[in-house]
């Protein structure tokens, strides 16, 4: 299975490595799509990882152990479908290609499985129908 | 003695053996519900199929659409008097300011205009849909005190309804045709085109081709001024020729290759629906309205129908680099089949190409006219002038302040 994984951290545990314990502790390969620090130290990091369900599982609990705050990205971006007037004006910049006009009634759709939660599309939509909730 | 008159020959009378159809026989058609109506995209194929001559025996009416941000709009208002009554120089509508150089209680609201804070992202074409939608706006006037218009300020709400005309007149909309943009420089430019990431790695095109108004009437044979369209979700006119019209641009399949010929349109918002009318903040540009307009064009003859069978590959736009201040000349022509295609190649580079107006719109601005008409609600309305057939465009030239001076 695939997850999208948002992970906190703060002073305590900015130092620690968490794609290295994935990698070798559940050799899991991890791919960040974002990653920010803050002047306090506490940060978020944002990534994706197909694996095994259980041993995922067993990957979050460790990183919680550790003090971080893992959740899953669910949500991440949500669209006003009544504000949104089907322009496309999101569709040509969105690096994984989540929106696409339908071949039939070009209304725009969006595919949240493939969003990476970058927020290029945030500011391209004329009518803020786009919401990041990360 | 009598003659009879076979129909073969009466159609000969009027043209050859071309068809010919007038408004008052498709008028009567539309009462009786027996009109036939398809919209630009159905001809496409039904010309395919059956052929031109066949289809304008069969069709009356191809109704055409068109939903994307159209800057040169704004609305007429008429507020009614207060007791005691007040002449209003200065005029906010939900904080945006509003003409007070009309009548006491008359102003215009233009669409562009912005409150004073641009972060708000609100502006003229928000008050219009918000209008529409029935909400109540905060008006705020100030005026300088008269002998007939003692009041000074006015704060209150007022809805559309309380209004007693409330009517938009846009001097320009329903661009025939226009450029694609797309960005050659090394940093993400934010355009009323869209954002336009760098180095060529996307463009962004605005018409809605073959479903386009002006596209599927290349010289405005049949419509004109009078001629009764959908607007907002309302009936409105064509009022006179758009701004910046001119016919002076190369044409492929006999249509324009670039921005060409354009309309001022005229509709009582009262009728409008605010799925077709909505605010835009287009982000480092600034207010603009999405607006949905449909015209229908009367079967009059064959050529009506030929015209409007192009389809999107045969209707062609070009690509200018919006990364340039000025002097921005074509790089490349693609058809609409190419552009709606999701991609485009340049020089041997894939841009990804996607719209800043709503096809899906402008479908079901063609479609709800079709219902109309079929329907027996909306009568077509023959034009009492035409467009100019020719306009060119003439650039504003700055100069030089001494010479200003001298006068």
């Amino acid at each position: 299975m695939r997850r999208k994984i948002r992970v906190d951290f703060d002073e305590i545990n900015v130092q620690e490595s968490v794609t290295y314990i994935l990698a070798t502790e559940f050799a899991l390969k991890p791919n960040i799509v974002k990653a920010q620090i803050n002047d306090d130290s506490s940060g978020l990091m944002i990534f994706i990882v197909d694996g095994e369900p259980d041993v995922l599982d067993n990957a979050m609990k460790r990183l919680k152990s550790m003090g971080f705050g893992v959740r899953d990205l669910e949500k991440h971006i949500t669209r006003d479908k009544a504000s949104c007037w089907s322009c496309g004006a999101c569709i040509s910049i969105c690096p994984t290609k989540s929106f696409t006009y339908d071949p039939v009634t070009w209304e725009v759709h969006l595919d949240i499985d493939t969003c990476i939660a970058c927020g290029s599309c945030i500011n391209s939509c004329p009518v803020k129908a786009l919401k990041l909730n990360i | 003695m009598g003659v009879a008159i076979s129909p073969g020959i009466l159609a000969f009378w009027r043209g050859g053996n071309s068809v010919s159809k007038t408004y008052e026989e498709i008028n009567e058609k539309i009462k009786a519900r027996k009109a036939v109506v398809c919209t630009a995209e159905e001809v496409v194929d039904l010309v395919r199929k059956k052929g031109v001559d066949k289809v304008a025996e069969e069709v009356d009416v191809i109704t055409t659409g068109t939903f994307g941000a159209m800057c040169s709009s704004g609305a007429f208002l008429n507020f009614g008097h207060s007791t005691p009554p007040i002449r209003m120089t200065n005029i906010l509508l939900n904080d945006v300011q509003a003409y007070g150089g009309l009548a006491a209680v008359d102003t215009y609201i233009g669409a562009t205009q912005m409150t004073e804070d641009p972060e708000k992202g609100y502006g003229g074409a928000h008050v219009i849909e918000d209008l529409i939608k029935g909400k109540d706006i905060h008006l705020h006037a100030w005026g300088p005190g008269t002998d007939c218009y003692v009041r000074k300020d006015i704060d209150t709400y007022i809805s559309l309804e309380d209004m007693n005309e409330a009517y938009l007149y846009n001097p320009r909309n329903s661009y025939q045709n226009y450029g694609v943009a797309t960005n050659t420089s090394d940093k993400t430019i934010h355009t009323y085109m869209g954002k336009l990431l760098p180095r060529m790695k996307n463009a962004s095109y605005s018409s809605a081709g073959q479903l386009s108004p002006l596209l599927n009437d290349p010289h405005c044979d049949v419509i004109g001024i009078g001629t009764r369209i959908f607007l907002g979700g309302g009936e409105g006119y064509v009022s006179w020729q758009g701004t910046q019209f001119k016919t002076n641009v190369e044409e492929v399949n006999g249509v324009p290759v670039a921005g060409a010929r354009t309309l001022a349109v005229i509709g009582d918002m009262k009728q409008m629906d605010p799925y077709f009318v909505r605010g835009l903040d287009i982000h480092g540009y600034g207010i603009s309205l999405a607006l949905g307009i449909g015209i229908p064009l009367p079967v009059l003859n064959k050529g009506v129908v030929k015209r409007a069978s192009l389809s999107d590959d045969e209707l062609f736009a070009e690509m200018v680099d919006y990364s340039l201040p000025s002097g921005r000349v074509p790089m490349a022509r693609y058809s609409y089949a190419q552009l709606r295609s999701g991609k485009i190649e340049y020089d041997g580079k894939t841009i990804r190409t996607s719209s800043m107006s709503s096809y899906a719109g402008a479908k079901k601005v063609a479609a709800q006219l079709k219902d109309w008409i079929e329907s027996g609600e909306f009568l077509l309305n023959a034009p009492s002038l035409m467009l100019p057939r020719e306009g060119a465009v003439k650039p504003l030239n700055v100069r030089e302040a001494r010479r200003c001076a001298e006068r």
